[in-house]
């Protein structure tokens, strides 16, 4: 594990998201805010990730695990260079692809086939390579005649299928998970699954988020666990699987949920 | 776990900040490197607009036409305006504004609608309102076979100078790309923004020489003022190649020396309007 350049390095990563310019800001709000700028400073950031350190190295499959708001997805999309480090820095050695919500790019007018085109020039393959991967993807998305009708006529099941088709169509050097392992039927669940050991097999690495503790301790060979936006635990799958079994019982003892989270947020 | 420091950071996709320059640079890379995406974004929003209406793309022929009859019906019937060949008149400047309109309205909320293609993929986003300005120079398209249409009653004001239209359009492209951009990424911060732009672009339509022309208004501030509007010198010399002028009934040439005072401010603009565009990027996914 000497030697050669991680697959991917987080140093001292923090993101910041600013709780005043969310969804439905409006100038009156910012402006009535400027008014009293002064009177609460900083009081409007939220770090939904805080000074992580991270490196994966080639061949690794890590599993990312903790409690709702954690920052596991955050950090994912960090990874994928989605969001910008509000600190700190993440070095990436390859191409990235991402399999967060399924089908997110997806143009429900467009057909199942326009929607390959078009997700694959989001992604940023090129016009003859996604020409060559199209047989591929509509075979194993198996969906039939419908990939000529447009995309708003599909179950989601059928969606999904397309999403994680086209997603793990191109072999990345770096796949980023993000609980997409139980889409799907139980025969599609199954594929799917054999997909990613493929991809596993020749992925430098693999970054997986999933609540399913069972994955982690069957997929992946090292596991971290995440709570409010820091790093609590990196180890063994098994070691920081049980760590948060403890952790997430004795949350259970304390009853009231919500103690645990405000002490936090009042310490850092 | 082993987290050495290393000193060296090879170049990562989020370089550290640069100067406004390579800002710019970056940003028409983007769009430049991402043709064939903005190509497909073009096509699916043309596939989308009017494909469950029961004429379907003739609507983009329509639109123009009937918006033309509703002023030509306010104007020549019941206010009795008096100017020759009024129809075309109205439509030589109305063509080129429904295209600044629909473009604008379409960008404003080009990334704002897109949130979980913005929160989950990694792409440039200038190639959204680009896309937007490109569907929009397609239903330019076909306004102008509407404009092809309308012009054969109208046979004898076409003059040569008719073919100085693409030199207009290419002013105006750079002029609606510049806000696009620029209203894309505002309106994502803010959806104020894409409220105020219905009746900012109305009251704007009614101060640009649209139903009147600038000629006709009497000397004085008024007519100062509405003259450094940069939609002036665009509809001008479209209705100059078009309709003519009250002197002359057939197409003369258009103010070139008006377009390009027009072309330099632009450009200016849509250098400044790439610039803010990249610097807000990034939190794009964290609002949105």
């Amino acid at each position: 594990m000497s030697g050669a350049q991680p697959a991917i390095l987080v140093r001292g990563l923090g993101v910041r998201y600013n709780l005043t310019l969310t969804r439905r800001t409006t100038l009156k709000s910012t402006l009535a805010r400027l008014g009293r700028r002064s009177a609460a400073p900083g009081a409007r950031h939220f770090w939904a990730l805080k000074d992580l350190d991270l490196a994966v190295e080639h061949g690794e499959t890590i599993g990312l695990i903790g409690p709702n708001g954690a920052g596991k997805s955050t950090l994912l999309l960090a990874i994928a260079g989605i969001l910008e480090p509000s600190t700190g820095s993440i070095v990436v050695d390859g191409r990235v692809s991402t399999l967060l919500t399924l089908g997110a790019g997806f143009d429900a007018d467009l057909t199942g086939r326009d929607n390959i085109r078009l997700a694959g020039a989001f992604l940023g393959i090129e016009g003859r390579e996604l020409e060559a991967l199209t047989p591929g993807i509509l075979d194993f998305a198996d969906i039939g005649d419908f990939i000529d009708a447009p995309v708003k006529t599909y179950s989601l099941g059928m969606k999904a299928r397309l999403g994680f088709s086209i997603a793990t169509a191109i072999t990345p050097d770096i796949l980023l998970l993000d609980e997409v392992l139980g889409t799907g039927d139980q025969e599609f669940r199954a594929k799917s699954q054999l997909r990613i050991r493929e991809l596993m097999t020749r992925a430098k690495a693999i970054v997986m988020v999933t609540h399913d503790l069972t994955y982690v301790t069957e997929f992946c060979n090292r596991a971290v666990l995440l709570e409010q936006g820091r790093l609590v635990h990196d180890g063994a799958p098994e070691e920081t699987v049980a760590l948060y079994r403890e952790r997430v019982a004795k949350k259970k003892l304390l009853a009231a949920g919500t103690s645990g989270r405000f002490e936090d947020a009042a310490a850092s | 776990m082993k987290t050495s420091p290393r000193a060296a950071l090879p170049a990562g996709p989020a370089p550290a900040r640069r100067g406004p320059l390579g800002t710019l640079r970056q940003g028409i890379n983007d769009i430049a490197s991402r043709r064939r995406l903005i190509r497909f974004l073009v096509a699916a929003d043309l596939k989308r607009t009017h494909a469950d209406t029961l004429v379907g793309r003739a609507w983009w022929i329509l639109d123009p036409l009937m918006q033309m009859a509703i002023y030509w019906v306010l104007f020549a019937l019941i206010f009795q305006r008096k100017i020759p060949d009024f129809a075309l008149f109205l439509f030589a400047a109305i063509l080129p504004w429904k295209w600044l309109a629909s473009t604008l309205g379409d960008a404003s909320t080009s990334i704002s609608s897109r949130v979980a293609l913005v929160r989950q993929v990694q792409f440039p986003k200038l190639v959204l309102p680009a896309a937007s300005v490109g569907a929009g120079i397609t239903g330019f398209g076909f306004g102008l076979v509407a404009l092809a249409f309308f012009l054969v009653p109208y046979h004898d004001r076409i003059s040569p100078w008719l073919l100085a239209l693409p030199i207009i359009a290419a002013v105006q492209v750079v002029f609606i790309l510049a806000l696009a951009v620029g209203i894309s990424a505002l309106n994502a911060f803010y959806r104020d923004v894409g409220n105020l732009l219905g009746h900012a672009l109305r009251l704007w339509f009614y101060m640009s020489p649209g139903l009147y022309s600038l000629d006709s208004l009497p000397e004085g501030p008024v007519r100062t003022i509405l003259s450094l509007n940069p939609m002036a010198p665009i509809l001008d010399s479209y209705r100059r190649i078009i309709w003519g002028t009250e002197e002359v009934a057939h197409g003369v040439a258009p103010d070139f020396a008006a377009l390009a005072v027009v072309l330099v401010v632009s450009l200016i603009l849509l250098a400044f309007a790439i610039v803010g565009f990249k610097r807000a990027e990034p939190a794009f996914a964290r609002i949105l």
